[in-house]
Formats: C-alpha cells, structure tokens, sequence
C-alpha cells in the first residue's frame, strides 16, 4: 500500500500502484535531465516500461507557467500555487495511472524542488508542506548534490544564466553571477534540510556523467530489485565538492542510513536475494 | 509569508459570502454606493487575474478536465493573484476594499468535493483576515427559486456535475448547494461570520450591514477622497 505525505485526494486509491516511483532531485543545471535520459532506455532494454514526467509538463497548467515565466508577471504565492496544481495534474492524470499499470516512473525532480525554492522565496514552511502534502511518498529519492562553485562553470559553459535560475526576482539588484551564486547557496541549504527530513539518497554529482549515471543506475537497480537501502550506497560528497561554508558542511554527517550496522548486511543478503529473484519473476511475468 | 490573521494594513477589508441567490451581491452593491457617498476610499476588487491564470482555469472547465484537487489548487492559485495584485496593495493604502465571496466560498465548495477541511484552510492561510464577513443566510428552496427564475441554467461545475450526484443539472445543483450550505453553517462559529437573514427585506439587510460596518470603520483613519 502506498503512502501520501498526509492529504489523500478524493478517489486517490492507494491500493495497487504496482509500479515504482522514482525521483531525480537536484538544482538546476547539475545534470538531472541528462540522466534521465540515459536511464529511461537502460530500464527498457531490462523489460521496464518508464513514463519520464518533469515540473511545467502538466496539460492543465504548464502552458501557463511557462508563459507567467516568461512575462515574470505572477506573485510568489500565486506562482508556488500554479506550479502545485500543475503537480496535482500530473499526479493524477499521469503517475498515478503509470503506477497502477506498473510502469517505472521516473520524474525530474517532484515535490521538493517546488518546496525548496518557495521557502527560499519567503513561503511558510507549514504552508509549504501541507500544500504538497497529498504527493504519493515515492520508492527512492535520489538527490544529485553539488557545491555552488562546481556548479557555477556547469551552468556557464553550457547553457548560461537563466533569469529564474539566478533567483532574480528575489535579487534583482545584483548581476547575474552574484544573484545565482547567492540564490543557489541558498536553494542548496535547503535541499539539504529537506535531503534530512525526506530522506533522501544523496549521490555526489561533481564527478564526470558516467559515475554518477552507474551510482543512479546501482540505487535504481536495488530499488527495483526490492532490496533494501544500503548504508554503503549513500555517497558522501567528495571532499572537492565541500564547500568551506557551514551550510553545506552538515551534511557530511547526513549519509542517508536506512539501517546503521555492516554486520546486519550478511543476515539480509539471502533474504535481498530472495526478494531479489520474486521481483525478477514479477517482471517476466 | 504573513498568515492569516497577523497583517495589519490602513486599509479596511469587507466580504459577503453566501450560497448563489442569496442576495449578497445586491447587498454589496447597496454598501458600496453608501460608502462612496459618505465619502470612503471604496474600492471594489474585481476579479481580474492575469489573464494566465483565467485561460487555465477556463480551459480545465470547458474541458472538464479538473478533479477536486486540481479544481482547488486552480482556484487558490486564482485567488492569490487577486490577493497579491489586488487586495494587498490596496489594503496598504488604506482603502476599503469590498469582495463578493472569499475564502469561504473556497472552504465550502473544496470541502464538498471531498477536499481536507485543514488542508484547504491551511492553503489559503496567507489571505487576510476580513474586518468583517457577512454570511447571507437562505434557506435553499428560496435561493433555488431566485436562481431558477432568473437565468438559462447553470453551468457544469456549478452544479456540482463533476460529483456524479444526479444526472440532472438542477437536481445536481439543488444537492450541491444544500451541502454548501452546511459547510458553510459550520464556518459561522469558526470564522464569526456576521450572519444577516437573507429573508428579510433588501433595506432591512442593508441597514443592518451598514450598522456593522460603519462602527467598524469609526476606529478607523477616515479616508476621504476629493469629490
């Protein structure tokens, strides 16, 4: 049976979602959709079907988003509202039913990036939460972290500053490089308040595409394997990727653990195996 | 983000809320009048979104493409760009400002459509306390036969269609409202709403309103504006 965050929608069943609902967090420009590029036709060589769904792609309110973005005409409140009822659009007429059909669900960001940048904008945290508090709790949350100072060339060297990606409506006062390294510091403590609270799987993104592709293809795999979490899975950020602020520094200490000992690895492993072998069953069938 | 409840502006915020036909927008209109001629900064807020915000709300109607939690969030998202356009601002001003239905209207109607109560007033936490709301307060058969006799029909959320109560539009319309009405019953005690007897006579109600009114705006900085 799976769970929301609290709200239930009216016809929300959450019974029979077979599928697997898998997240890709991360800000912006560290290379999220690029992975889930990679990832959707490595899950279906293995017989998967995947839906890939991102923020603004809704049919009821992405159109609009899109446009309010572009005229930068909408107020805080209002824009964090358009982009929940794109969520609840998709939610409804796209995850849910890929769940129920047992697909893999793969989404480019969900609930947390649309969190994290309204708190940053001066929303309530209460106000925030409960607004998004009927999101289906996914199977994995994997969060691709980077420090601002790696992330600053990624984005200069590819596709440059972007209005909203600098926060500049909420530092209109500063050019473009100040306002993204100042709105991203920003956006990055947050997610790591939310990496803590909503437990997500941090993976280390300042190394090259192909070692952070084969660290998501491992936590995937496991996930779908139905094995458990690892502690050795979760990657502490290379020490590089530490940026000397405080902020970023606590969460060296959050390696997501879903169970603390090594020792209890032995014990499980026949039963992962076990579990392993019905999930390959389940997929053949 | 200030919540409800913890703004505070000059300016002076009225609303009327009430299930359709039961005369709370005569009575709005009554009060405006009344407070231009004595001379208030009075302002009607209009429901002027931007336009982005109107198409997709119209267009998920037209299509029928909206659940109650999308139905909910379209419209609260509505109403935070009144609220942040429009109210706000003119709220810090100082004027008065006077709103046909609220956030209560949301509160009745969501939670009808199967929406947490919590859920729905903890979305709309960021709008402004009213100085003073009105609840015009019918029984349905009388609201029903003002409705009826007044216009084509009615439309198909306003029925409540998208809740599969009856085929029938007005039978539809008739169930729906009547658990508006209870919702909104509820909210009496919960927000104080000043209730006025929607039975009695149009200049009995306004008299009664501009009472109320008028003694809450004696506190107030008496914005005058040059003829």
């Amino acid at each position: 049976m799976r769970e929301t965050y609290g709200a239930i929608l009216p016809g929300m069943n959450l019974a029979e979602m077979t599928g697997k609902l898998i997240v890709v967090e991360g800000t912006d420009g560290v290379g999220r959709s690029t992975q889930i590029k990679l990832l959707r036709p490595w899950l279906e060589q293995q017989g998967r079907a995947v839906l890939d769904t991102a923020i603004k792609r809704s049919e009821l309110a992405g159109n609009g988003i899109q446009q309010a973005q572009e005229g930068h005409t909408l107020g805080r409140i209002t824009l964090s509202l358009f982009y929940a009822t794109d969520f609840a659009d998709r939610l409804e007429h796209e995850i849910v039913p890929a769940l129920r059909a047992g697909f893999v669900v793969l989404t480019d960001r969900y609930i947390y990036s649309l969190m994290a940048r309204a708190i940053v904008r001066g929303a309530d945290a209460t106000w925030v939460r409960n607004a998004y508090s009927f999101a289906l709790k996914p199977d994995a949350i994997f969060y691709l972290r980077i420090g601002v100072d790696d992330l600053i060339p990624r984005v200069v060297f590819s596709r440059g500053f972007d209005y909203w990606e600098s926060g500049m409506d909420i530092h209109p006062s500063e050019d473009m490089y100040d306002s993204f390294r100042k709105y991203q510091t920003e956006l990055l403590a947050e997610f790591d308040n939310l990496a803590k609270e909503f437990n997500f799987e941090v993976i280390d993104a300042t190394p090259d595409l192909r070692t952070v592709f084969e660290g998501l293809r491992a936590g995937i795999a496991r996930v779908l394997s139905g094995e458990p979490r690892e502690p050795l899975f979760s990657v502490t950020p290379s020490p590089s990727a530490e940026a000397p602020e405080a902020a970023s520094k606590k969460v060296v200490e959050m390696p997501a653990t879903g169970k603390p000992a090594a020792s209890s690895e032995d014990e499980t492993q026949p039963v992962a195996q076990a579990l392993a072998r019905a999930a390959e069953g389940d997929a053949t069938r | 983000m200030k919540r409800y409840g913890e703004h505070r502006f000059p300016g002076k915020l009225f609303v009327v809320e009430g299930i359709d036909g039961s005369g709370k927008s005569t009575q709005l209109l009554l009060l405006h009048q009344w407070l231009q001629a004595e001379g208030y900064g009075v302002v009607f807020s209009e429901w002027n979104s931007s336009p982005l915000v109107r198409e997709t709300t119209k267009r998920g109607k037209k299509k029928q493409m909206l659940t109650p939690a999308t139905f909910s969030l379209i419209h609260a998202t509505d109403f935070a760009d009144r609220m942040e356009h429009n109210i706000l601002p003119l709220l810090k001003a100082g004027a008065v400002v006077l709103c046909d239905r609220y956030i209560y209207t949301a509160f009745a109607r969501d939670v009808v459509r199967g929406m947490g109560p919590q859920w729905v007033r903890e979305l709309y936490s960021f709008a402004v306390k009213p100085t003073g709301a009105f609840y015009f307060r019918v029984p349905l058969g009388v609201a029903m036969k003002r409705i009826l006799d007044g216009r084509r029909g009615v439309k198909f959320y306003e029925a409540g269609m998208d809740l599969g109560l009856s085929e029938d539009p007005e039978e539809s319309f008739a169930i729906f409202q009547g658990r508006i009405l209870d919702e909104y019953e509820k909210m009496v005690p919960e927000f104080d709403l000043t209730t006025v007897d929607a039975t009695l006579p149009i200049e009995e109600q306004q008299t009664h309103m501009r009472q109320i009114v008028k003694a809450k705006l004696a506190q107030a900085k008496r914005l005058r504006v040059a003829p």
